[in-house]
């Protein structure tokens, strides 16, 4: 290239002064949040605290209620609570927990690699291919969760093959949320502009680069969120541990109950950790929505 | 490595005539190219022959075919029948052979465009890595180089969406350029950017024809078809109605159909 450079026209300084100002007034990034609603006027504040205010009097009400109710029916005695002070509670709890967060781990992992298999069927410029994705999209959506788990706790067992107890839970839990997962993928695909494409098209890249570099990552920004939410149903789905002997979770509070004859006390707090764990998730969602809100 | 005649800057040619190869062999050549959209005939046995270093400015009314005449080019559109020509190579319909022929001709689209994903920088850099296999550290050398021409240097660590329309635009221009592009289509590339941001892309496309840049430019602004253009082409309903020199294009339409566009024009 030569060293000499065609001198700059007047409007290039223009504009770059121009934008020089424009970046130092915005410093954040536009976040999904503040690209999709206004922010609220006073108006919208003051109807939104009052609703606050009466939805939480509303749920401390619920609340003493029950605790009266539990009262009444001596649900709060000693016996049924001392337990919980008891280290061994806690250590057996936390290995459900752990069970349960390897069970929901491992067949998130499983869901998404399906999952995606099963997009790159249903996106196929193959007939066959896409017919063959969608068929089984449909069916693996269509199947209630539990059927999946009878078959890999009843009838994969029979055929000889001899799965440890988390593949038993994980893998009819993953091939029932892959079919979602697919599904979402799917609608992120298609959400990146055509103009991406052809313009990475008119570069010169081929299809499968261009799928890997401009379009799945742009996909994969859209439906963070929605992938985060599957999650979720991931997490709640691996309480079937219990039909393959899996101790997760639910399971060993199952265990409990049954040892210490304090159902309700320990539904409670078992209620209370998969909140939290969902909780967290639902945070980590809108948190990774709002990061790559500038790519929007 | 073949040095493009745009790259050296120190031309101060006028913009028009003195650029145009009559030698060498037409860059774009399209023959008998027909199309259509189901029933509608969008392209009609269309002859179009871009000569090395020529500025082709395609105008005409809204639906006439102009975009899918410049898609089709670098075979973003199928075509029904017809050949297209690039330096005299055939246009290969698929595959590997086809993205080689398209990585040499820029594109710039009306609406950018731009890897959203992807920093300013790396939009220009991505093609040289990524199809011509260029290292890293030099394509970000040039890219620096490319973005200070078109006066975006200083915004090369953000991402388009926070870029104005003007700015991506030049970004859009940048990033074909650092493929070394034969020629370059442009669609419209002033239709979606405000009035005060249009000068600084036609300014940039401006300099670009004085460099010698083979061009086939679809748009509205007459001032600066009038300044750039070696040869302009009115369109209507998927013909060629009349191509011609500036001068004459606008000073004595032939047809019918361009005095009535010229006049739809002058009433604006
Ligand atoms: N993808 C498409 N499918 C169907 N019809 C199309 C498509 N693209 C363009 N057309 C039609 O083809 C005609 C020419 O379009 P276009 O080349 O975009 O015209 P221009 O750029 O001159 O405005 C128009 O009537 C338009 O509606
Ligand atoms: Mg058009």
């Amino acid at each position: 290239m030569s060293e000499k450079k065609p001198e700059i026209p007047a409007s290039f300084e223009n504009a770059r002064t121009k934008t020089a100002g424009k970046a130092a007034a915005a410093p954040k990034p536009l976040s999904i949040r503040d690209a999709l609603y206004e922010p609220p006027g006073p108006k919208t504040r003051k109807r939104t605290a009052i609703a606050t205010g009466i939805s939480l009097s509303a749920l401390a009400v619920l609340i003493l209620l029950v605790i009266r109710q539990f009262y009444i029916t001596g649900q709060l005695a000693p016996k049924y609570w001392t337990f919980f002070a008891r280290k061994t509670t806690w250590k057996f709890l936390g290995k459900g927990l752990l069970g349960t967060l390897e069970a929901a781990a491992l067949a998130g992992v499983l869901a998404f690699v399906m999952g995606f298999l099963m997009m790159l069927g249903r996106i196929s410029r193959r007939r066959i291919l896409r017919a063959v994705g969608t068929g089984i999209v449909e069916f693996t959506r269509g199947v209630p969760t539990l059927l999946f788990i009878y078959f890999f706790f009843l009838v994969v067992p029979r055929s000889g093959i001899k799965l440890a107890a988390i593949w038993k839970i994980a893998t009819p839990v993953a091939i029932s949320a892959a079919g979602v997962v697919a599904e979402v993928l799917r609608s992120g695909v298609n959400a990146v502009p055509k103009g991406q494409t052809e313009a990475a098209l008119s570069l010169g890249m081929q299809h499968g680069k261009i799928f890997r570099k401009i379009v799945f990552p742009q996909a994969f920004r859209y439906i963070t969120p929605a992938l985060i939410a599957e999650l979720v149903i991931v997490v709640k789905d691996t309480t079937f541990s219990y039909v393959v002997n899996f101790p997760d979770l639910m399971q060993n509070a199952k265990v409990l109950i049954s040892n210490y004859d304090a159902l309700v006390q320990i539904y409670f707090v078992t209620a209370v950790v998969y909140i939290l764990i969902n909780y967290l998730l639902n945070r980590i969602s809108v948190t990774v929505a709002d990061r790559t809100g500038t790519t929007l | 490595m073949q040095q493009e005649p745009w790259t050296t800057g120190e031309s101060s040619a006028p913009v028009r005539q003195e650029t145009v190869r009559e030698d060498a062999p037409p860059v774009i050549e399209l023959r008998n190219v027909d199309k259509h959209f189901g029933e509608l005939h969008v392209l009609k046995n269309i002859n179009l022959s871009v000569k090395r270093g020529e500025v082709v400015v395609i105008v005409g009314p809204s639906g006439s075919g102009k975009s899918t005449l410049c898609r089709t080019i670098n075979r973003l559109e199928t075509i029904d029948s017809g050949d297209i020509f690039i330096e005299g190579r055939h246009m290969p319909e698929e595959g590997k052979e086809l993205s080689a022929l398209r990585s040499e001709i820029g594109m710039v689209f009306q609406s950018f465009n731009l890897f959203a994903h992807k920093t300013i920088l790396d939009n220009v850099t991505i093609g040289p890595v990524e199809v011509l296999g260029r290292k890293k550290k030099e394509a970000r050398a040039e890219a620096m180089e490319l973005l200070k021409r078109v006066g975006v240097d200083s915004q090369a660590g953000k991402v388009p969406a926070q870029l104005s329309g003007g700015q991506q635009q030049r970004v859009a221009i940048a990033r074909s350029l650092a493929m070394h592009p034969k020629a370059m289509l442009f669609d419209e590339p002033t239709s979606a950017l405000d009035p005060e941001m249009i000068n600084e892309v036609l300014d940039v496309m401006t300099e670009l024809a004085r460099q010698g840049m083979t061009m086939v430019i679809v748009t509205h602004e007459m001032n600066f078809a009038r300044r750039v253009a070696d040869r302009i082409i009115f369109m209507a309903d998927g013909n060629i109605v009349e191509e011609n020199t500036p001068e004459e294009f606008f000073m004595n339409p032939r047809s019918d159909r361009l005095k009535d566009f010229l006049e739809s024009l002058n009433r604006k």
